[in-house]
């Protein structure tokens, strides 16, 4: 039978923020990337986000957060991943994040921060690309990079 | 069977969850080896119940099926949810939200929930979708409830696949239940009419008995038709009640019905000899020298169709079996 | 010699023919890339009926021939006035961090300084959605983009920085709250009550909008009925008792930060503002008796200023006929949409990249709100994107860039000045009429909140929002220095910013430990007992939609029962709001 695989991606409002447009943008984005986006609507807490992005084998969490509290609930995330076994998982972050946070995120392990003015293009060859490293063998399974976007430079991001 | 499938239906059984996610990737994504997992479960399954909720967009189909999940919990049973939305036709990507009504329960032990995007290459979603039950039904899951939009053909075979179906309208839907899909109607266990809190969920309810009525032959039991509110609670305590019942009495019944199993037999086949047709079909340029000809004006489909047909031998042996045969 | 309509679309013909066509060929495009106007773009021949005067229905022209502060601008000038930026009418600037007394004692410093401005209090997210500073959802977000607020006595430390001169019978307050509105102005009521104040001489806005929350903001916590059945008691409850504060602050500028386009702000605003009325009349109230007390939150905000002022002014006259002719209004004053901030660009029109280009921008806002009707206000602060605050070099900028358009370009010297010019009321009439068959859609669907509840609103928002991204992405619009001219030899002009050392960083940081523990402290040493029964008052009143709510959420508020404890018996009476699927 044909193999048909998509990479599946869980874009996850942590915490109280209730701005969802970035949120909003990013999964008709990268749902018209083709990519199979479940969105968790708002106000998610941190084991909420992992027991989704574990039972539906997500390929990416994106965690979009505006109201500065981005250090404290992405580490939770990233923790509580860590304790299922899926920090596998790429986890990525948008919304308001001052530059000199961007680091300490990566320390966490994020693998891409993406802020204001980021296209959602650049968003989804990021993430096919950091897939691709991750998991090299994997990739002839993963129809979609038989399309083989390279990421080009800058970063995406989301509005406010 | 690969050492990892193995060790993942083991570590599935034992309750982690993980493994049972990446068993149901595995399977919907048809990677290679995934009718080893299948034919491996197999004999195991049948335990679980599988309930199919459908019905129009906006019925309020998830936040029932979580409401019914949060009551099932409370029972002490453990459930899958499977929340079918369709695919984009054109990026084949997708948007799937309905895990988002079922927050309540998102993080409760005895509760898997698996969104999944109908994907629709050559009406494979039937058998994807009763696959991820029966991988549900394998790693012990008591019920299994499958919610489906009720408009495609796709989506009807789907929840036609289940044990027990609950069609769900709401007052205020368009034309009434005019609207409601033919077809859909037919499979129907049982009726809701949710979001009763609103004007018109008494009428909506006395037309489809009206229509039950009308329907049915004399001595046949009618579905039953239930009223139910989320936001009042009203109906949903009496609705378990009959799903309860029916899963105490589907335990009792147990075996599989001969129809059901030849339908699957014969579909898995046709699928599998469409997939090969096709790739016989495409092979040398066949198949676009076929287009050419016709956008030149020089043939029609009928007859590319047929002379396809006759050149592709079935019998013939092919030079490189697919991977997933080879194995196992 | 009068021109005749005949003549002029003679000439128009031969005008398209001999220059507009050639030119367009000679240059290979498609279509003209401007457009022109004549008399025959629009009708403006019904003055009275659609401009009017100045401060006269349909109030196109502006609410008032001048406003409050233009009369005072001289002065302002002469005597160097600073204001607060983002306050009105006499509130300070807009802001909230930490505990209770974080906030009060930094309110006491601004003080010291000369900022005498009433409280505009901005809630953390905990209060905001009906949580304490206690709760596990509390998290994290204690104090963070506000302050925290879970009692009387909370508030009440607030306002320990307001006494004397600045007590609340003489200084106005805002409060930045929806969900919970009903809460803070039970708490605000309270206060006066202990300080013998009578609560005729209480001023402010809490700004009570809970349906674009729905749409925009995601900070609702009940679902939309009952939280409009909030809304109706402390519309009640305000004009019985509080006749001088204003009941709410529409959005509108909310909807269209979300990604709402032009139309759909002023649609889904007027609509907000049909369902609010309802719920006054609901009441028992008569049009007149609260509608003067509805005001209106910066509506709009893009950067195309031709069409923000054919909005403001579009608005207006949208406001004023669905007031008088829907709802059978008399008094001029329930006509008007009262707003402190009007044009602007929006905080989703600044970039983060080449920021100082912010500061240009807001300029254009501030031109377009000069220009219908408003103060020229530079808003935001160039920095906004950056989300480390607001310097004191941008507010220095922000608030001179007001002045040069007040004083240097005199942009607010004429009241609408672009009243009779074909193309802005073209523009007006066709944005007005764009806005009204939006709006008869959602009147088709129920009103606002059956096109909430059936996720209408919310989802046509975030697809406008995913649309405008596209044209960003395809270049089909362009942003400057993020789509556009972003070559290596573009120059990113930096200056220095120096934070305002406003909110003390240890201080936000240990805030949620300090307020769990004094919360916790104030659950020991109440009145169990008290609580408990002004609770269990509430729920029963609640099962009762009749019932005005707003008595017994005050006594619950005096017996010190705590925010969550009140929004959770409200939450078990009226369930919780759901969640919108995309």
């Amino acid at each position: 039978m044909v193999q048909e695989s998509r990479i599946r991606v869980l874009i996850a409002k942590p915490g109280l923020d209730g701005h969802e447009r970035g949120a909003h943008v990013v999964a008709y984005g990268l749902r018209d990337e083709g990519f199979e986006v479940i969105y968790t609507g708002l106000r998610q807490t941190p084991e909420q986000i992992v027991s989704a992005a574990v039972q539906e084998d997500v390929d990416v969490v994106g965690l979009s957060i505006l109201s500065g509290a981005h250090l404290s609930l992405t580490r939770k995330v990233m923790e509580g991943l860590k304790a299922k076994g899926a920090n596998d998982i790429l986890v990525t972050v948008g919304g308001i994040i001052p530059e000199e946070d961007r680091e300490a995120l990566e320390r966490m392990g994020v693998g891409g921060v993406f802020t204001s003015g980021s296209k959602i293009k650049d968003i989804a060859a990021h993430i096919r690309t950091r897939l691709g490293e991750m998991c090299p063998h994997e990739e002839e399974n993963r129809g979609l990079f038989t399309e083989g976007t390279q990421a080009t430079a800058g970063t995406g991001h989301e509005g406010q | 069977m690969e050492e990892r499938m193995e060790t993942l239906i083991r570590e599935m059984k034992n309750g982690d969850q993980r493994s049972l996610a990446r068993l149901i990737s595995c399977v919907e994504d048809r990677q290679a080896g995934w009718k080893d997992v299948m034919k491996s479960i197999y004999p195991g399954i049948g335990k679980a119940c599988v309930l199919g909720i459908t019905g129009s967009p906006g019925a309020g189909k998830s936040t029932l099926a979580g409401e019914i999940a949060r009551r099932f919990l409370d029972r002490g049973l453990s459930l899958g949810i499977i929340a079918v939305d369709p695919s984009s036709p054109y990026s084949g990507g997708a948007l799937l939200g309905d895990r988002l009504r079922m927050r309540d329960i998102s993080t409760n032990p005895g509760v898997f929930i698996r969104s999944m995007a109908t994907r629709g290459a050559l009406g494979g979603l039937c058998q994807a979708a009763r696959d991820v039950m029966r991988i549900m039904d394998a790693a012990g899951k008591d019920v299994v409830l499958i919610e489906t939009v009720g408009v495609g053909q796709d989506e009807i075979e789907v929840v036609s696949a289940s044990d027990y179906v609950v069609l769900v309208t709401f007052p205020g839907q368009g034309d009434g239940i005019q609207a409601i899909k033919a077809g859909v109607m037919e499979i129907a266990d049982l009726f809701v009419v949710n979001k009763c809190d609103r004007d018109g969920a008494d009428v909506m309810a006395s037309e489809i008995s009206a229509m039950l009525e009308l329907s049915s032959e004399a001595g046949q039991e009618r579905p039953p038709v239930m009223m139910t509110s989320a936001f009042t609670q009203e109906g949903i305590d009496d609705l378990c009640g009959v799903l309860s019942e029916f899963i105490n009495q589907k335990k009792a019944r147990g075996k599989p019905q001969r129809d059901h199993v030849r339908n699957e037999v014969l579909g898995l086949l046709e699928r599998e000899m469409v997939g090969m047709l096709r790739e016989r079909i495409m092979e040398n340029g066949k198949l676009e020298s076929a287009l050419d000809a016709i956008l030149e004006g020089k043939g029609d489909p009928y007859s590319a169709a047929e002379e396809l047909m006759a050149r592709v031998h079935l019998v013939r042996s092919r030079p490189g079996e697919r991977k997933e045969d080879t194995r196992g | 010699m009068k021109d005749s309509r005949k003549g002029i679309e003679k000439a128009a013909e031969k005008w398209e023919a001999e220059i507009l066509k050639p030119r367009v060929k000679r240059f290979n495009l498609d279509r003209s890339p401007t457009s022109f106007h004549t008399p025959l773009s629009c009708d403006t021949t019904h003055f009275l009926d659609k401009v009017g005067f100045p401060g006269q229905f349909p109030f196109t022209a502006g609410n008032n021939p001048f406003d409050f502060w233009k009369a005072h601008a001289k002065t302002a000038a002469l005597f160097g006035f600073r204001p607060d930026w983002g306050g009105a009418g006499g509130v300070g600037k807009y802001g909230g961090f930490g505990t209770p007394a974080d906030y009060r004692d930094y309110l006491l410093r601004m003080q010291s300084m000369g900022r005498k401005g009433g409280p505009n209090i901005a809630f953390d997210l905990v209060t905001q959605c009906g949580y304490d500073s206690d709760s596990p959802y509390a998290e994290g977000e204690v104090g963070r983009v506000g302050v925290a607020v879970s009692s009387l006595r909370d508030f009440s430390i607030i306002y320990e920085a307001y006494t004397g001169e600045l007590d609340i019978d003489k200084v106005p307050s805002n409060f930045t709250i929806n969900a919970p509105a009903a809460v803070i102005i039970a708490m605000y009521a309270c206060l006066a009550g202990k300080r013998g104040i009578p609560l005729t001489k209480l001023r402010g806005t809490p700004q009570n909008d809970i349906l674009k929350e729905f749409i925009a903001r995601g900070t609702h916590i009940f679902p939309p009925r009952p939280s409009m059945r909030l809304f109706r008691d402390t519309c009640v409850f305000c004009r019985s008792h509080m006749p001088s504060l204003n009941i709410n602050s529409i959005g509108g500028y909310h909807i269209r930060e979300a990604g709402a386009t032009r139309t759909q702000d002023l649609a889904f605003s007027m609509a907000n503002g049909i369902a609010y009325v309802e719920a006054g009349l609901e009441g028992g109230l008569a049009v007149d008796e609260f509608a003067p007390a509805f005001t209106f939150n910066a509506f709009g905000g893009s950067m195309e200023i031709y069409h923000e002022i054919a909005f403001q002014r579009a608005a207006r006259r949208m406001w004023a006929h669905i007031i008088r002719d829907r709802f059978g209004a008399k008094d001029p004053r329930s006509m008007t949409i009262r707003q402190p901030i009007t044009a602007h660009i929006g905080c989703s029109s600044t970039t983060l990249q080449r920021p100082l280009n912010n500061l240009a921008r807001a300029v254009i806002g501030g031109m377009g709100a000069g220009m219908s009707g408003g103060i020229p206000g530079a808003f935001p602060p160039f920095d906004e994107p950056l989300g480390l605050g607001h310097s004191q070099e941008a507010v220095q900028l922000q608030l001179d860039a007001t002045r040069i358009m007040i004083y240097e370009a005199k942009v607010a010297d004429v009241c609408d000045p672009w009243a009779g010019s074909y193309f802005m009321e073209s523009l007006t009439d066709e944005t007005e009429e764009q806005a009204l068959a939006e709006l008869e859609k959602i009147g088709n669907m129920g009103g606002a909140v059956a096109a909430i509840e059936n996720g209408y609103m919310p989802r046509a928002v975030a697809k406008s929002a995913y649309e405008r991204q596209k044209k960003i992405e395809s270049q089909e619009e362009f942003v400057v220095g993020v789509n556009c001219f972003v070559d290596a030899h573009e120059i990113d002009v930096s200056i220095n910013r120096g934070v305002e050392a406003t909110y003390d960083p240890e201080l936000k940081r240990t805030a949620e430990e300090r307020q769990k523990a004094s919360l916790a402290e104030l659950k020991r040493a109440r009145n169990g007992k008290g609580v408990v029964a002004s609770l269990k008052n509430l729920k029963d009143q609640a099962r009762d939609q009749d019932k005005n709510l707003m008595p017994a959420i005050c006594e619950c508020v005096e017996s010190d029962a705590t925010l969550q404890e009140i929004c959770d018996v409200l939450r078990e009476v009226f369930g919780e709001a759901q969640p919108v699927k995309l």
